[in-house]
């Protein structure tokens, strides 16, 4: 009898393990909402190259699944319209994981479904502190601004720079970095000369490098969005003698896509950031060649790679797509070396964990470059729970 | 009957596309905007393209009545209308003397300097990360706001319906023909003794109220007010929805903003690259050959809405 | 820094800063007060003059006065079919009628350059003599502004000239104000039309060149920029040269000293300045009382 129960109970999980299992490998579907259109067009279309050179690098399925993207475009903040799109993907097009978003309102407003509808959602850019703590289901790979301004903080304090004057753009980011850098700053000793805080939508950083060379600091630490704000501000700095007085210039980045347009007038220019691509490793070269040549290796490329990986990753492990739960306890914890060096996911706040470079700008055979000069290991996002 | 037709079209549309319901939701409410301004421009001749002050004004008081007063919606939507009202009285202190380039030009920077004021009130409407944290309660106590957006759907759908019925009234009345007289003519309106400035005052503020509604809705329904509710773009877009269905009656908002949110939709997703291509000879061949809007391709609604909606001869 | 260098830099920046405007601005002025059209297009014609420029001098790999040279005859030529076909179609419709045209040709021109170059900026490489900057004894000036300032004054006093003291400037003026009348003159005023179009437009190609160190070429350029120009316009006085010189630069010195004085309402310093002096002098600073608008 023992023997005839326990076969009936063998034949039954038999059974019912090939029913609940896909019974062929369905592909599984990845919903991107990211902007392929308008002024912020650059991160779909990078994010779209790097997915491709990673799957190029380690083959299109995870774990044996295939995967099916589906992208939507979503040119700007619009929380309304980010909400409809994530409805769209969850509801009509069945997606397992939502992937993407560059702007804070857009990831607040998708937040909702994805833990009412238990979507893993891994965040490609968005990097205000607030935005995980909405969900058990965010994941992100991009970076925060306290994580990588107090690095820059560090460094400014160990050249003796004391007296600095801070130009960020006025929005959310830009406060951000104004004051995780000023924190650190002032707690090392140095002094905030003057805070600036710069409109976005300013076309003309004239007065603000002269008022900020009448201060006459040390440096200056500069925080604008890639593309014409900072490319504005860089000018300035060069054109109104600041580098001349001896200030110098830390960025809190310095978009490869703005070298190519500064060229040589670059040189000697330093900032912060948790991606160069000139960075020396073998999984960056093969990400790098992978690129097509319109699109550069830079920090948004590199969000695309390492989002994609992620998904993977939880793809593989929930060995399909029918458990959230499992997919998110797979991304947390999750450590690989992605181009931009080691990372991972930490496990108490799902963001990621990752090396933060100080770079100087330097001339090379093939034009301007970033080189790492200085490597602060493992910073992790450091958001102060609210 | 409209009113009917289209809860008819928007019940269809329920049950033929049950998985579309954000982006229908969103269409509804974006009609609404759009009628609103179809009110103010296509009625009395205020050429705005700042209508999305109004808009982002009551979607901003929606998102914060019901951040810190109560949750209940139906209160959120007095409260987003009010907000529209007000600002539209402010604004039209400013605007409703002018006219042409001048007004035009009054209308963008107000917008601009309300929209500057809202991104610096980081403590109030929470800047460019959008004002988040939003609860909406059951409309009625009964019906919850879903996860499909089921709830959200029919709500705008029976406030843009209501709206409608409201707003066809007026434009019928004496004093939608007052404010097509306006339109037509200033001079010779104020050389008959009408009253323009009142005139245009009490439309624009009625405009405002819809338009704080529509706003209040996406508040709402989306749960999260960011500044692009009241930027330059969500003005602009709204202009060219009106204008595609059709200045001239109150109906061309139902064709225009569908049309265009559907297209958008469609030619985003194929190829979101050229869609401003297609937006641009849209635009090129509306006012060219079509200027009237395309209402004007409905032949038979046409007659019967000409006589009904308050049009122009 | 003390109260003087305080004011000289204000001085110096917003001038610099309003010639930029001022030149891009003149051509809009021109095709508004004197053909009477709302041409929201203009800033696709600035847009123009700078790609064809980066273009020709990165393809022919010819000097940068020629590049220039030709991309304002360029952007003229451009121009013509796009007013003889497009729109002159709307001249006399209302203004709204004809702002949505040009704005759906501003859509098509974005969307052109941007599957062209992509959505990154892109920089024209400035001749030696342009860069670098000028030691003015208490602060240094970018030679490229210092030369802008005096373009500026210069296409000023060339237009002047022109349009009020020319044969052409006349006939045109007549054209405008009574178009019946003068071809019952024989002043052939469709061509009349389109040279003033094409003036207008090579105008903005000037000044999207010369402001290319100040609003970098994108492809969103077109639209992006237009407000601050139509401010320009309207503030100054529909269609009155100087009205846009005067408008431009109260402008760019109140958007300056308030990027100077109190850096936190500098986004706001532009329109409210525009607000201020419409709601007070709604024909704009130099417009005809009465003006039709």
């Amino acid at each position: 009898m023992k023997t005839l129960s326990r076969l009936m109970l063998a034949v039954a999980a038999a059974a019912g393990s090939a029913i609940a299992s896909p019974a062929s490998a369905e592909a599984v579907k990845v919903g991107i909402i990211a902007p392929f259109s308008g002024p912020s067009a650059i991160f779909g279309q990078y994010w779209r190259a790097a997915m491709d050179a990673y799957r190029a690098i380690n083959g299109d399925t995870a774990g044996g699944q295939p995967i099916d993207y589906v992208y939507r475009d979503l040119p700007g903040p619009n929380p309304a319209a980010a909400k409809a799109l994530a409805q769209e993907l969850i509801i009509k097009e069945h997606v397992s994981y939502l992937g993407g978003i560059v702007y804070t309102p857009n990831a607040l407003a998708i937040a909702p479904l994805a833990e009412e509808a238990r979507v893993p959602t891994v965040i490609f850019n968005a990097a205000a502190c607030s935005v995980l703590q909405q969900s058990k289901y965010l994941v992100r790979v991009s970076y925060t601004l306290p994580q990588v301004s107090g690095p820059i903080a560090k460094y400014a304090l160990d050249q003796k720079l004391m007296n600095i004057v801070t130009m960020v753009a006025d929005f959310g980011p830009g406060i951000d970095a104004d004051n995780a850098f000023t924190a650190q700053f002032t707690a090392g000793g140095g002094t905030i000369a003057d805070h600036e805080r710069i409109p976005l939508s300013t076309t003309d950083f004239t007065p603000f490098a002269q008022s900020a060379k009448a201060k006459s600091p040390q440096a200056i630490y500069a925080f604008m969005p890639g593309g014409p704000s900072l490319f504005g501000l860089i000018k300035a700095y060069q054109n109104n003698g600041l580098a001349q007085a001896g200030i110098r210039f830390l960025g809190s980045d310095m978009d490869e896509r703005d070298l190519v347009a500064l060229g040589d007038s670059a040189v000697g220019l330093e900032s912060g950031s948790f991606y160069s691509a000139s960075h020396d490793s073998d999984v960056n070269r093969a990400f790098v060649s992978k690129l097509p040549p319109d699109i550069h290796a830079n920090p948004a490329s590199v969000e695309g790679y390492d989002g994609l990986h992620v998904i993977y990753k939880m793809i593989e492990a929930s060995k399909g797509r029918s458990d959230p739960d499992v997919a998110i306890n797979a991304a947390k914890g999750l450590a690989w070396e992605s181009p931009r060096g080691p990372v991972s996911i930490s496990p108490a706040t799902r963001d990621i964990v990752q090396n933060v470079y100080i770079r100087e700008v330097m001339k090379v055979a093939t034009g301007v470059i970033n080189r790492e000069l200085r490597t602060f290991p493992a910073q992790p996002d450091n958001c102060t729970k609210k | 009957m409209v009113e009917l037709a289209l809860l008819i079209v928007g019940a269809l549309a329920f049950f033929v596309f049950p998985d579309d319901l954000g982006l229908m939701t969103s269409i509804v409410i974006m009609t609404l905007f759009v009628l609103s301004l179809s009110l103010v421009l296509g009625q009395a001749g205020i050429p705005t393209i700042g209508h999305a002050a109004l808009y982002g004004s009551g979607a901003y008081a929606a998102g914060l009545w019901a951040l810190h007063v109560t949750a209940e919606p139906l209160t959120g939507l007095a409260a987003g209308g009010l907000a529209g009202a007000i600002i539209a009285a402010l604004s039209g202190l400013l605007l409703l003397r002018t006219r042409g380039l001048t007004l035009v030009m009054l209308s963008i920077a107000f917008a601009q300097v309300l929209f500057e004021i809202a991104n610096k009130a980081r403590g109030v409407t929470g800047g460019d990360d959008g004002l988040s944290g939003l609860t909406v309660s059951p409309v009625l106590g009964i019906f919850r706001f879903d996860f499909y957006g089921r709830t959200g759907y029919w709500y705008s759908l029976i406030v843009l319906v209501l709206s409608y019925a409201l707003l066809r009234r007026l434009v019928a009345s004496p004093f939608g023909l007052t404010c097509r007289g306006i339109r037509s003519d200033k001079t010779r309106m104020l050389a008959i003794g009408g009253h323009v400035y009142g005139a245009l005052m009490t439309v624009y503020v009625t405009g405002g109220v819809f338009a704080g509604i529509a706003g209040a809705l996406t508040a709402q329904t989306a749960q999260v007010v960011g500044l692009n509710s009241l930027s330059f773009q969500q003005s602009a877009d709204a202009l060219v929805m009106l204008v595609i269905g059709g200045t001239w009656t109150l109906a061309g908002a139902l064709i225009g903003a569908p049309v265009f949110m559907v297209v958008h939709h469609i030619a985003s997703t194929a190829s979101p690259y050229h869609w401003l291509v297609v937006i641009g000879l849209l635009l090129i061949l509306t006012v060219l050959y079509l200027p009237k809007g395309l209402i004007y391709l409905i032949p038979a609604g046409l007659e019967r809405l000409r006589d009904r909606q308050g049009t122009h001869e | 820094m003390n109260l003087v260098s305080l004011l000289l830099n204000i001085l110096l920046d917003g001038v610099a800063y309003a010639m930029i405007l001022f030149m891009i601005s003149v051509g809009l002025s021109i095709s508004l007060g004197l053909m009477r059209v709302v041409n929201m297009a203009h800033g696709a014609f600035a847009m123009l003059g700078g790609y064809i420029t980066i273009a020709v001098m990165n393809q022919m790999k010819v000097p940068f006065e020629v590049a220039v040279i030709a991309a304002i005859v360029a952007t003229a030529i451009i121009s013509i079919p796009l007013e003889t076909f497009l729109i002159r179609k709307v001249y006399g419709r209302n203004e709204l009628d004809q702002a949505l045209l040009t704005i759906g040709i501003a859509f098509v021109v974005i969307a052109g350059v941007n599957s062209v170059t992509g959505a990154n900026i892109s920089v024209i490489k400035l001749p030696y003599y342009l860069n670098g900057s000028i030691d003015l004894g208490f602060r240094s000036l970018p030679t490229d502004r210092l030369v802008v300032i005096v373009l500026g004054l210069v296409v000023t006093v060339a237009l002047w000239f022109f349009v009020e003291r020319s044969a052409f400037g006349v006939k045109l003026r007549a054209a405008v104000d009574n178009a019946a009348m003068a071809e019952a003159v024989k002043i052939n005023t469709s061509r009349l039309y389109v040279i003033s179009f094409a003036l207008g437009a090579a105008l903005a190609a000037l000044g999207g060149i010369a402001g290319a160190s100040l609003l970098p070429m994108e492809p969103t350029y077109a639209l992006k920029y237009l407000v601050l120009f139509l401010a320009v316009v309207a503030v100054g006085g529909h269609g009155t040269l100087f009205g846009s010189f005067l408008a431009a630069v109260i402008l760019g010195i109140i958007d300056t000293a308030t990027k100077y004085l109190a850096p936190e309402y500098s986004s706001i310093a532009f329109f409210a300045t525009m607000l201020i002096v419409l709601a007070v002098r709604p024909q704009g600073l130099l417009g005809a009382n009465g003006a039709k608008s």
